[in-house]
C-alpha cells in the first residue's frame, strides 16, 4: 500500500494521530523520568499494568478502554508502592525492588490474561494486543480517551513546569522554597504512569518503556536546556509513534510496538553518533583533529630543538633524523606544515634526502608551544 | 515557655530547640539546641557523621525530625521561609542537568513567584545581578556541566543571594573550591554580615574556622558547645567533639587566646608554630 492511499484511509489517519499524541506525551514526560533516573520505574509501571488490564476487562465485562486503562493505572501504582515499601522497610535496593515488583505483577498479569481470554468476547476485546501493541485494535472511541487523557497530562506538565523543574534538579532546595516536594514527586510519577498507560494499546506492556526512555535519551544529546530537551523528546516520540503506526498498518498483522521501538532506537543511535558536543562522531572528529594538531606541534618543537642544539636557528634538519626524534614517519606532517607556511624544504645535501627548516612564522609558533615547558631561551639564535 | 505559632526568642536569628532526628532508628541528632544571634557568621563544625548536614536539612524541612522546633527571627520557620536561603552541598545535585547558570539562579525566585507563574524579564535581570555579585555574570548562559567546581559553588551562592534572605544556611560552601574562590566566598559572607544578614554554614576545616567565622557550634550528634568563636574554640571542646585521639596543637593563627593557652598547657610542649589540623 503506498503512503498516499494509506493516509487517505480515515482509520489509519486517526490511528497515526493517536500514535503521535502517545509519542508526544511519552517523550515529554519520559524526559523527566530519565533526568530523575526513573527509567526502570517506567518499565515496572508498564509491565505491572498487565494484571490491571485483565482485571479491568473482567470486572467491566466489556472491551471499553476506560476500565481497562483505569485498571492498568491502579495496578501500576500498586507496583510502584510495592517498590517503595520494599526499599523503605527492607535492605533491598532500588533496582532489585523494581525487578521483584515488575516480575511479580507481570506473572500475575499473565495468569489473569490467560483466564480472561477464555471469557466470552475476549477475542473481540483484543486483549492480546496489549502485549506487543496493535494499532489496528485501536477504535475511534479509544482514541478520544487516549487523546483526552494525554492532553490533560501535557497541560498539567505545562502548568507545573517550573515546580517540576525545581524538584527534579534540586529537591532539597525546592523544599526550602516551601514547595510540597513529596506531592510534586508523586504527581510527576503519576503523570509518567499516565504516559505509559495511554500507550499500552499501541506499544504494548513489554516495550512501552522504550517510548518513554528512548526519545528522551536521544533528545538529551542535542540540547542544553530542559525546554529544548522536552520539546525535542516529544517530537522524537511523535515521529517514532507515527512511523510505527503507519508501518504496522501497511503490513498485515505486524505488531505496532516493535516497529515504534525500532524507530525510536534508530533516533537514539543517530543522536548518540551525530549530536554536537555529546555525540560519538563529534568526539571522534575532535580527538582526531587534536591528535593531528599534536603531531604538528611536536614536529615544530622538534625542529626548533634541533636548531637550538646546533646553535643555528636556520639549521636544516634531515627528515630521517626528524623521524627518529619523532618516533615515526613525519613526511605527511611536514607537508601539512609546509602548506601552512610553517616549514620549508631545503636541498641541503641532495644525496642525503630531504631537509627541512622552520620559517620565521614556524619558529615563532614553535617557541610559543615550547614556552610553557621552559623553552631554552639562552640558546637562541643570538648566540 | 514556648508559645507555638507565636513569637518566641525574637532576639535570635535562628533558634533550634530539642531537635532530634534519626535514620533507621539510629539517632543522628539528639536533643539539639542551637541559638544564633543575628548579624554573625556562624560555623557548624564536627566530625563526619556528626549530623551537620542533617541539622540544616531538618531546619529547612527536607528531613522530618522526630522532635523539636525551629524558629527564625522569633517566628516558626514555616512562616519565615522567605527570609531563609538554603545552599545545599554542591555534590547533592546532578550537574549534567540540561540548564544554564542563569536558569539555576532564577530558581531562587520561584518561591516569590508562586504557583503557575513563569519567570520573566525582571526575574532574569535580578538573577543576572546576583551572578554579577559572585563574579559569574559572564557565565550566565553557560551550560552548568561546563562550569568548574568553584564556579558551580558560586552559582549556588548566587541562587541564595537572589532570594534576598535574612538568614543563609550553607552546607559546606568551601568544599572542593580553589583558594581564589574560597577567598571570594569569604568576602561575600563578610559582605552579607556587614549588611546585617546572618550566615550559618557547615564547615569542615578547623584551621580556618577562627579566621572566617565569629560564631561557632561544635556538633557531634549533640551540641558540644556553642557561642562566640573565641570562647568555644578550645582544646577541651574540640576533644569533646572529635574524641580523645584528636591531635590538637597550638591554636592556628587568629585563634582565641583561650584555645592557645589550653593547648600549650595540655598534651604538648612543641612550638606553637607547628600548627596542625586535628585528626580524628
Amino acid at each position: 500500500m503506498d503512503l498516499h492511499v494509506l493516509f487517505g484511509d480515515f482509520t489509519v489517519r486517526s490511528v497515526a494521530l493517536g500514535a503521535a499524541l502517545v509519542g508526544t506525551v511519552a517523550g515529554a514526560l519520559g524526559s523527566f523520568a530519565v533526568l530523575r533516573r526513573q527509567s526502570l520505574l517506567g518499565d515496572t509501571l508498564s509491565h505491572a499494568a498487565l494484571p490491571g488490564i485483565a482485571l479491568g476487562f473482567l470486572v467491566s465485562g466489556s472491551r471499553s478502554l476506560t476500565p481497562i486503562l483505569a485498571g492498568a493505572l491502579i495496578s501500576g501504582a500498586l507496583a510502584a508502592l510495592l517498590v517503595l515499601l520494599l526499599t523503605r522497610t527492607t535492605r533491598i535496593k532500588d533496582d532489585a525492588a523494581l525487578g521483584v515488583s515488575l516480575s511479580l505483577f507481570f506473572a500475575v498479569g499473565t495468569v489473569l490474561l490467560t483466564y480472561a481470554q477464555r471469557q466470552v468476547g475476549a477475542a473481540q476485546a483484543g486483549l492480546d494486543a496489549f502485549l506487543f501493541g496493535q494499532a489496528a485494535a485501536v477504535l475511534p472511541a479509544d482514541l478520544t480517551l487516549i487523546g483526552g487523557v494525554g492532553l490533560a497530562a501535557l497541560l498539567a506538565l505545562a502548568l507545573l513546569w517550573k515546580e517540576f523543574k525545581a524538584v527534579t534538579f534540586d529537591a532539597d532546595f525546592a523544599r526550602s522554597l516551601g514547595l510540597p516536594v513529596l506531592a510534586l514527586e508523586a504527581l510527576l510519577t503519576l503523570l509518567i504512569a499516565v504516559a505509559v498507560v495511554i500507550g499500552l494499546q499501541l506499544v504494548g506492556v513489554i516495550l512501552m518503556v522504550a517510548l518513554v526512555v528512548a526519545p528522551a535519551a536521544a533528545a538529551r544529546q542535542w540540547t542544553r536546556r530542559l525546554e529544548g530537551m522536552v520539546a525535542l523528546a516529544a517530537a522524537f516520540g511523535a515521529l517514532a509513534g507515527v512511523t510505527g503506526a503507519l508501518v504496522s498498518a501497511s503490513a498485515r498483522g505486524l505488531a505496532t510496538g516493535p516497529v515504534i521501538v525500532l524507530a525510536a532506537s534508530a533516533l537514539v543511535l543517530a543522536s548518540l553518533l551525530a549530536a554536537p558536543e555529546r555525540g560519538l562522531a563529534w568526539h571522534a572528529a575532535r580527538s582526531w583533529a587534536r591528535r593531528r594538531a599534536l603531531g604538528s606541534h611536536r614536529v615544530l618543537v622538534d625542529l626548533l630543538r634541533l636548531g637550538q642544539d646546533h646553535r643555528d636557528p636556520a639549521y636544516a634538519s634531515e627528515q630521517g633524523m626528524l623521524d627518529t626524534y619523532f618516533g615515526g614517519p613525519t613526511g605527511h606532517v611536514l607537508r601539512r606544515l609546509r602548506r601552512r607556511g610553517l616549514v620549508e624544504r631545503v636541498e641541503h645535501m641532495p644525496e642525503e634526502g630531504a631537509h627541512w627548516v622552520l620559517t620565521p612564522a614556524g619558529r615563532a609558533q614553535a617557541r610559543e608551544l615550547q614556552a610553557p615547558f621552559g623553552g631554552r631561551r639562552d640558546e637562541d639564535e643570538n648566540r | 515557655m514556648t508559645v507555638v505559632g507565636g513569637v518566641h526568642e525574637p532576639a535570635l536569628a535562628l533558634h533550634v530547640e530539642d531537635l532530634t532526628a534519626s535514620y533507621a532508628h539510629q539517632a543522628v541528632l539528639w536533643d539539639v539546641d542551637l541559638n544564633v544571634p543575628p548579624g554573625v557568621l556562624a560555623a557548624i563544625v564536627g566530625p563526619n557523621g556528626a549530623g551537620k548536614s542533617t541539622l540544616l536539612r531538618c531546619i529547612i524541612g527536607a528531613v522530618r525530625p522526630n522532635a523539636g522546633h525551629v524558629y527564625v527571627h522569633g517566628r516558626p520557620y514555616r512562616e519565615q521561609r522567605r527570609r531563609v536561603a538554603y545552599v545545599p552541598q554542591r555534590t547533592s545535585v546532578d550537574w549534567d542537568f540540561p540548564t544554564t547558570a542563569l536558569d539555576v539562579v532564577t530558581m531562587g525566585l520561584y518561591g516569590r513567584l508562586g504557583w503557575f507563574r513563569r519567570p520573566r524579564r525582571t526575574e532574569a535581570d535580578e538573577a543576572l545581578e546576583a551572578l554579577a555579585m559572585v563574579g559569574m555574570d559572564a557565565f550566565a548562559s553557560r551550560q552548568i556541566a561546563e562550569l568548574s567546581g568553584g564556579q558551580q559553588q558560586r552559582v549556588f551562592l548566587a541562587r541564595a543571594l537572589v532570594q534576598d534572605a535574612d538568614l543563609y544556611l550553607m552546607d559546606e560552601p568551601f568544599a572542593g573550591v580553589d583558594a581564589t574562590t574560597e577567598r571570594a566566598i569569604v568576602d561575600l559572607l563578610k559582605d552579607l554580615r556587614a549588611r546585617g544578614k546572618t550566615v550559618v554554614a557547615v564547615h569542615h576545616d578547623l584551621q580556618t574556622v577562627a579566621t572566617y567565622f565569629d560564631w561557632l557550634a561544635l556538633l557531634n550528634v549533640r551540641v558540644i558547645a556553642q557561642g562566640p568563636v573565641a570562647e568555644v574554640y578550645t582544646a577541651e571542646n574540640l576533644r569533646a567533639a572529635y574524641g580523645p585521639r584528636v591531635v590538637l596543637l597550638g591554636a592556628t593563627e587568629g585563634a582565641a587566646p583561650v584555645a592557645a593557652s589550653v593547648a600549650t598547657a595540655g598534651a604538648t610542649d612543641r612550638g606553637t608554630e607547628e600548627a596542625r589540623t586535628p585528626v580524628a
